[in-house]
């Protein structure tokens, strides 16, 4: 499991599939002001990308993982 | 097929053949820093050469491979065996996928796709020796190259200033900036793509932007698996790395190269690029390069050569865009930096001449100088055509590939040719005797000569173009004796000698599986473990030498391992529990007749039947393989000292001499080969010795045999009206022996053809061949037959 | 006609080099390697040089080098890499070359360089005599 849930935020793992895109997106509706902590995640396939510039949640801790950081924050931050 | 794809997978073939026979040299001289080199430029090549087609699997195995060997080359890896055994495995899987793709006969290479977790499997695990490589030698670099993101109209302007600066002044110091923008299809994420993980392989961009192509649904209603992206980025990258990366997507990125800004950033070109865009695309790259080569401070010897070089270069870019070129000028600037050795003075008058021209790209093309303006400014060095030097430049060299087939149609040919002259000396005793022309009969006879010389040398002509190497079928024995004495637990030196023998392509196939299952036997039972080995007394490591070479007529082969040989009385104990001999042989046979058991059918000494030569084939097996192609095997060995095998082959199987003699109102051949002489014996001069059948010739005990006995037939042999019998004397083993049939003819060349169907099982025939009068001969073979 | 001269180790890189220029109305020459190609040069000049960097006895900057070294018309080379990187671009350019692309390179690509490194205008591209 990529992705753990606690009451207001999702902690995700070092890789999110494409699969977990969608129990994200289903969450995100379940959780409109949910946060996402993706310090410990290096890679998330472009399809949770595409839910998280849907969704816009407040990310409570960004990648450790600096490229995947920067490309992140270039989408999320216009 | 398509000639280049034709040319790609002989050229695979032919450099795997090679990589494969260096691996196996590079196990032995792992330092061998030549060897190695040519390696990985086979490597290198064969990865280039693949990746002019549509095979992503190949390419991908091949590439991991190139940068495995690349490491092993730089020293950062060590050759040993795992980079090895993983190097054999991916060149084998790349030449499954050349076989298939040779198998096919589409004009383009197939899809290849299924292969495509094999070749990640194999890619992996090929780069897992690379970064284990690099876990120990941090300064080790990525090799992946670092694309961008392109805009589909870039808002230069709408930088932030900062980063707009800052690219003026890397392209102003000459980097190639690309522009990239990557929208991946909609169904991009069904196909197994990761748009994400492509734009992060890029590396770090100066500037990037992640938009959507759209604006995105409500939450509750949006698709999360369509994708929308739009990767945008400026990348420090040339241009053709970025085509390179997105090789397989190349509609869904725009790729522009940034120019150096005028007074200002210049935007690049926009999305709908003009019609000649590419020329300008071209110009700009050409003139960046020449600024870039100029910008160089180097000192070189041939420096001179450089910069007229340039100076060529950029007098045709600008014609190709139709600018004109102040020639003077140019020729003057050149040599000014000639003189001061400096590119200052070319890079002036670039300067003046992009100003001059306006700069930029040219909005429209320029009209045309002449009606065919192809070669407008040509340089007048150019020298008239001459003509003919392109066929000489095209001669490859003097060998001709031919198909098998052909040579194939070609030996038919011959094959029926030599039969149906055959039928001329029939046509002359009837001329003779049916029509009593003997005349006639001798002008035919003479015809006939000639034919059969013409003929003769025909067939010698062909058979010569038939030859092969015996290298042919030694070229997988490396590779064979590696992985099974390893899988063996064996430690082997393979030797081979006089692999450049040459034999018909018939009998050097023929040789192909005996000539594996004698090696099985070799490692298998012949050479100990290297404990044993050593116990004993001898080098842990084994000998296993093939050799081949002609004797007069024959190739001799020579298989020898100094293993721990056959013990003859090991195998007269098996021989006789096997109730393959009874108990007199058991005392009275030699230890090199016990040795020689092994040819009997269903002889098999392994203690223990290993996946390796397996149950049930034993030597019986080879040696009629072997004798179909009228070979022999001989057998020696040395108990505790080694084991050799010999086998004596036929240099060419196409044509036999045979002779055809009488017996039960029947003709039959029997090669000539096998014939030492034919004699008329007296029935009185025979005698019976023992109860067998003797005769004395030139004072020399002879046994004889009747043909009809041999045959199972219980006629008695007729002899002629002197009461004398028809002798055939055969060698077949140490002694003469001699065969009584009816009467002893002529002897003819015939095309041998082994007997098929039910007839394949009788014993006691080489085969049959069909006479000049349509008949059918039935050719004995004495070896089986006695 | 203009000669071009192809130097690649790999007869399937030459074949398919060869294809794109002959369609282009070119007349092509092949070497092998660095030295064969100095011989064909030492036959006649060339009007353009397609030059591979990795090939037996000399490899592309070696030939290059050699070229430029020649008190003879220089005409543009093309290096023509498997790799994509800037020091291989700037080695190439270093040695003579004037231009480097990375393999597998587009027939359109190709040909966009070569008629602009002959000098040939966009007219002439459609028709080249």
């Amino acid at each position: 499991m990529a992705l753990a849930f606690k009451k207001v935020t999702v902690v995700v793992s070092e890789q999110m599939t494409v699969e977990d895109a969608e129990v994200l997106l289903d969450w995100l509706i379940k959780h409109p002001r949910g946060r996402i902590n993706l310090s410990a995640c290096t890679h998330l396939h472009a399809a949770n990308l595409q839910v998280l510039m849907a969704a816009r949640p407040r990310i409570s801790a960004w990648p450790r993982h600096a490229p995947l950081a920067a490309w992140i924050k270039a989408a999320l931050t216009p | 097929m398509n000639p280049l794809l034709d040319q790609f997978i002989t050229e695979g073939r032919d450099i795997l053949q090679t990589i494969g026979e260096r691996l196996l040299q590079l196990e032995d001289t792992p330092d061998d820093s030549a060897l190695m080199g040519e390696l990985f430029r086979l490597v290198h090549t064969l990865k280039g050469n693949s990746g002019l087609f549509d095979l992503p699997e190949m390419t991908r195995v091949l590439h991991a491979a190139e940068d495995l060997m690349d490491a092993v080359r730089d020293g950062r890896r060590p050759f040993d065996r795992p980079v090895a055994d993983r190097l054999l495995e991916a060149m084998d899987f790349v030449l499954a996928l050349i076989d298939e793709i040779g198998d096919s006969a589409e004009s383009a290479p197939p899809n290849t796709a299924r292969h495509a977790n094999d070749a990640l499997e194999l890619a992996n695990a090929l780069r897992s020796l690379l970064a284990a490589a690099q876990a120990t030698t941090p300064t080790a670099t990525e090799t992946e190259p670092a694309p961008s993101p392109t805009p589909a109209a870039i808002p230069f302007e709408s930088l932030p200033s900062r980063i707009q600066q800052e690219l003026a002044q890397r392209l102003e110091a000459g980097e190639p900036l690309c522009w990239l923008t990557y929208e991946p299809e909609e169904e991009c994420f069904f196909k197994g793509e990761d748009p994400f993980h492509q734009v992060l392989q890029l590396g770090e961009p100066y500037w990037r932007r992640v938009s959507s192509r759209e604006d995105w649904a409500p939450l509750d209603e949006l698709d999360a698996y369509r994708c929308i992206l739009r990767f945008e980025a400026i990348l420090n990258t040339p241009a053709e790395a970025l085509h390179e990366h997105f090789r397989y997507i190349p509609e869904q990125v725009q790729i522009v190269p940034l120019q150096p800004p005028a007074p200002s950033i210049a935007p690049a070109p926009s999305s709908e690029p003009p019609p000649d865009a590419e020329t300008a695309w071209s110009f700009n790259v050409v003139l960046e390069a020449q600024r870039e080569i100029l910008g160089l401070t180097d000192n070189p010897p041939w420096l001179s050569g450089r910069l007229r070089a340039v100076a060529t270069t950029l007098e045709a870019a600008f014609a190709s865009i139709g600018q004109a070129v102040d020639r003077d000028a140019l020729q003057q600037a050149l040599h000014s930096a000639d003189a001061s050795q400096s590119s200052q003075p070319l890079l002036h008058w670039l300067d003046e001449q992009q100003r001059l021209g306006d700069t930029q790209l040219p909005a429209a093309a320029p009209p045309p100088t002449t009606a065919t303006a192809a070669r407008p400014e040509a340089p007048e060095a150019e020298e008239p055509i001459k003509f003919g030097r392109r066929a000489e430049d095209r001669l490859a060299g003097h060998t001709l590939k031919v198909d098998q087939v052909k040579i194939d149609r070609l030996m038919n040919l011959i094959g029926e040719m030599v039969v149906t002259k055959n039928a001329l000396p029939y046509l002359a005793n009837r001329a003779e005797e049916v029509f009593g022309t003997r005349e006639l009969a001798r002008e035919i006879k003479a015809q006939y000569g000639i034919i059969n010389r013409i003929a003769e040398e025909m067939q010698d002509a062909i058979m010569q173009i038939r030859m092969m190497p015996v290298s042919f079928v030694l070229q997988r024995f490396p590779r064979l004796v590696r992985d099974t004495a390893r899988r063996l637990g064996k430690e082997v030196r393979l030797v081979m000698e006089g692999e450049s023998t040459e034999a018909d392509k018939n009998i050097i196939e023929a040789l192909a599986d005996p000539l594996v299952h004698i090696v099985r036997n070799s490692l298998d039972h012949g050479l100990e473990s290297p404990a044993e080995r050593r116990a004993s007394g001898k080098p842990s490591e084994g000998r296993l030498t093939i050799s081949a070479r002609q004797e007069s007529d024959r190739v001799v082969i020579e298989i020898s391992d100094d293993g721990r040989g056959i013990d003859p009385e090991r195998i007269r104990r098996k021989a006789y529990e096997r109730g393959l001999i009874g108990e007199p042989e058991l005392e009275r046979l030699t230890d090199q007749e016990a040795i020689n058991l092994v040819f009997a059918a269903g002889f098999s000494t392994a203690e223990q039947v290993s996946d390796l030569s397996g149950r049930g084939v034993g030597m019986d097996v080879v040696r009629n393989a072997i004798a179909c192609v009228n070979g022999t095997v001989e057998l020696h060995s040395q108990l505790g000292q080694g084991t050799r095998l010999q086998l004596s082959l036929p240099l060419s199987m196409a044509v036999t001499n045979v002779m055809i003699i009488e017996s039960a109102g029947q003709r039959f051949g029997v090669p000539m080969d096998t014939v030492a002489e034919t004699v008329r014996v007296a029935r009185n001069d025979i005698r019976t010795i023992k109860r067998r059948l003797t005769t004395v010739l030139r004072g020399r005990l002879v046994p004889l045999v009747t043909l009809n006995d041999l045959l199972g037939l219980t006629i008695e042999q007729a002899p002629n009206g002197d009461d004398e019998f028809a002798v055939l004397v055969v060698r077949i083993g140490p002694d003469p022996l001699g065969i009584i049939v009816d009467d002893c003819r002529e002897t003819i060349d015939i095309i041998l053809k082994p007997l098929t169907g039910i007839l394949a099982g009788l014993g006691g025939y080489a085969g049959s061949a069909l006479l000049g009068d349509g008949s059918v001969l039935l050719v004995l073979n004495p070896r089986e037959l006695l | 006609m203009k000669r071009i001269l192809v130097i690649d180790d790999a007869a399937t890189v030459r074949l398919y080099h060869r294809s794109i220029l002959e369609e282009l109305g070119f007349e092509v020459s092949e070497a092998v390697n660095g030295l064969e190609a100095l011989e064909r040069v030492a036959e006649g000049d060339f009007d353009l040089y397609l030059v591979d960097i990795n090939m037996p006895k000399l490899d592309g900057y070696g030939f290059l080098r050699e070229l430029r070294g020649k008190d003879m018309p220089q005409a543009p080379a093309i290096m023509v890499s498997t790799e994509a990187g800037a020091n291989d671009q700037k080695l190439a350019f270093l040695s003579g070359a004037n231009l480097y692309i990375v393999k597998p390179v587009r027939p359109e690509r190709l040909a966009s360089h070569v008629l602009t490194l002959l000098g040939m205008t966009s007219n002439g591209r459609g028709a080249p005599s």
